[in-house]
């Protein structure tokens, strides 16, 4: 009897204990919900872009925006990078990032030979429309700091005028906040639409309940393979 | 039938004791939501070396140990510094004996006008403890550059001169030196030090 009346109390007492630590493991396992971590914060930095139009990193708040770096007289062997960002332009129609505007910015870091004009001819070749996609540069020293500081990328000229770099694409959100770092000259483009995607919608699920799951997300290192 | 008296009181204790705990498990199992972006910086914040109002030369990474925000604006800013830094000076209050983990420090993006005693007067104005920092231009633009600090002069025909324009985070370094937290202009000093708070707690 006594038993009895203990047990189902019991049962109750251990189905709460139970039921959390069993959804804590179906939402870490399964990821029903797709994060990017929040790395770090984007350098502030303001350049001159193909057209003279001043781009700094507050025009682009609100944003999700991804970075390349290269300099206009990079050629074979040299790492087109620039393939790349043309293909994802073309896919940006495909990708649903709701209201979010997204925009493709690449950096020359050698701002002593490209000139507006020069960014405008590589920009033309490229197919940087100046609007989506923006090619620009600005002071070598800040441009250091920005670059190198910020965004974590290694560049130096060579006595021949070309430049050792490595091949980097990073992808920012609105907040300013870096995303996603792609370590290499040809990311794949399925994977930059993907991480687009999901960056606008946690943007999209950033209020009420879906927030508290979207949080839960991080939290449990919910991020894509 | 006639219920024993014991049952009654197992039942009861029994309700009071699942009662307590979902509501604790509750609150254990649900994250903490922060109001600012929470990062998860891989490495320290960037270090940088700038001369403070009490005319000594400091390091972020000297106040390892302590939660820092760090805030980057000029005195002579008509809204946007004032509010923050007063609401900063209000989060501090609320954290009661926890108000000394928390360094608050400003560095001037307007070197030129913000001197060491103009920065002195203005920040204990808000708190004694709160500190500003300047160097040359170049000491600037690298300290603000990786946080995300974009700021350029700005005409204007007030009786303030030019003005600067200026990226309005606030930021918090924990204390182990790594950015933690961003905080957007507008976020609330009951918003601010509930996240202090649970930094705090950590």
């Amino acid at each position: 009897m006594i038993s009895r009346v203990l047990q189902k109390p019991a049962r109750i007492l251990y189905a709460l204990i139970f039921l959390p630590v069993v959804g804590i493991l179906v939402f870490a396992t399964l990821r029903p919900i797709q994060v990017l971590p929040r790395i770090t914060l984007a350098p502030g930095f303001s350049l001159l872009d193909q057209n003279s139009a001043r781009l700094t990193n507050e025009d682009l708040r609100g944003h999700i925006v991804l970075y390349n770096f290269t300099y206009s007289d990079c050629a074979a062997p040299c790492p087109q990078t620039s393939e790349v960002m043309r293909a994802l332009k073309n896919r940006l129609g495909e990708i649903d990032a709701g209201a979010i505007p997204v925009s493709l910015v690449t950096i020359s870091f050698d701002p002593d030979r490209d000139s507006p004009e020069r960014l405008r001819a590589y920009a033309n070749y490229a197919g940087a429309d100046g609007k989506t996609w923006r090619v620009a540069t600005g002071d070598a020293t800040r441009l250091k700091y920005a670059l190198g500081g910020g965004f974590n990328l290694y560049y130096a000229p060579n006595a021949d005028g070309t430049f050792t770099f490595d091949s980097l694409f990073v992808l920012v959100d609105g907040w300013g906040i870096i995303r996603a770092y792609y370590k290499t000259a040809s990311p794949s483009v399925d994977r930059l639409a993907r991480d687009i995607g999901l960056i606008a919608q946690e943007a999209r699920n950033s209020t009420g309940a879906a927030k508290y799951a979207y949080e839960a997300a991080h939290l449990f290192l919910c991020y894509p393979p | 039938m006639k219920i024993k008296p014991w049952i009654i009181f197992a039942m009861l204790a029994g309700f009071v004791l699942i009662g307590a705990t979902a509501f604790l498990g509750g609150r254990l199992l649900t994250p903490y939501e922060f109001h600012g972006a929470i990062l998860q910086s891989p490495q320290p914040a960037h270090n940088f070396s700038l001369m403070s109002h009490v005319g000594q030369r400091v390091a972020l990474n000297d106040f390892r140990g302590k939660i820092v925000l760090v805030y980057f604006g000029y005195t002579i800013c008509p809204y946007v510094c004032p509010t923050t830094l007063a609401d900063l000076s209000k989060a501090r209050k609320s954290l009661g004996k926890d108000a000394d983990q928390i360094q608050v420090i400003m560095v001037t993006v307007d070197p030129e006008r913000d001197t060491l005693p103009v920065l002195a007067d203005y920040m204990t104005h808000f708190h004694p403890s709160f500190l500003g920092l300047t160097g040359t231009p170049d000491e600037i633009a690298q300290a603000a550059t990786p946080f995300g600090v974009f700021y350029e002069k700005e005409n204007s025909d007030s009786a303030l001169g030019y003005l600067v324009n200026h990226t309005a985070n606030v930021m918090v370094i924990d204390r182990q030196g790594y950015l933690r937290i961003v905080f957007p202009f507008g976020t609330t000093a009951e918003d601010i030090a509930a996240d202090l708070k649970y930094l705090i707690q950590k």
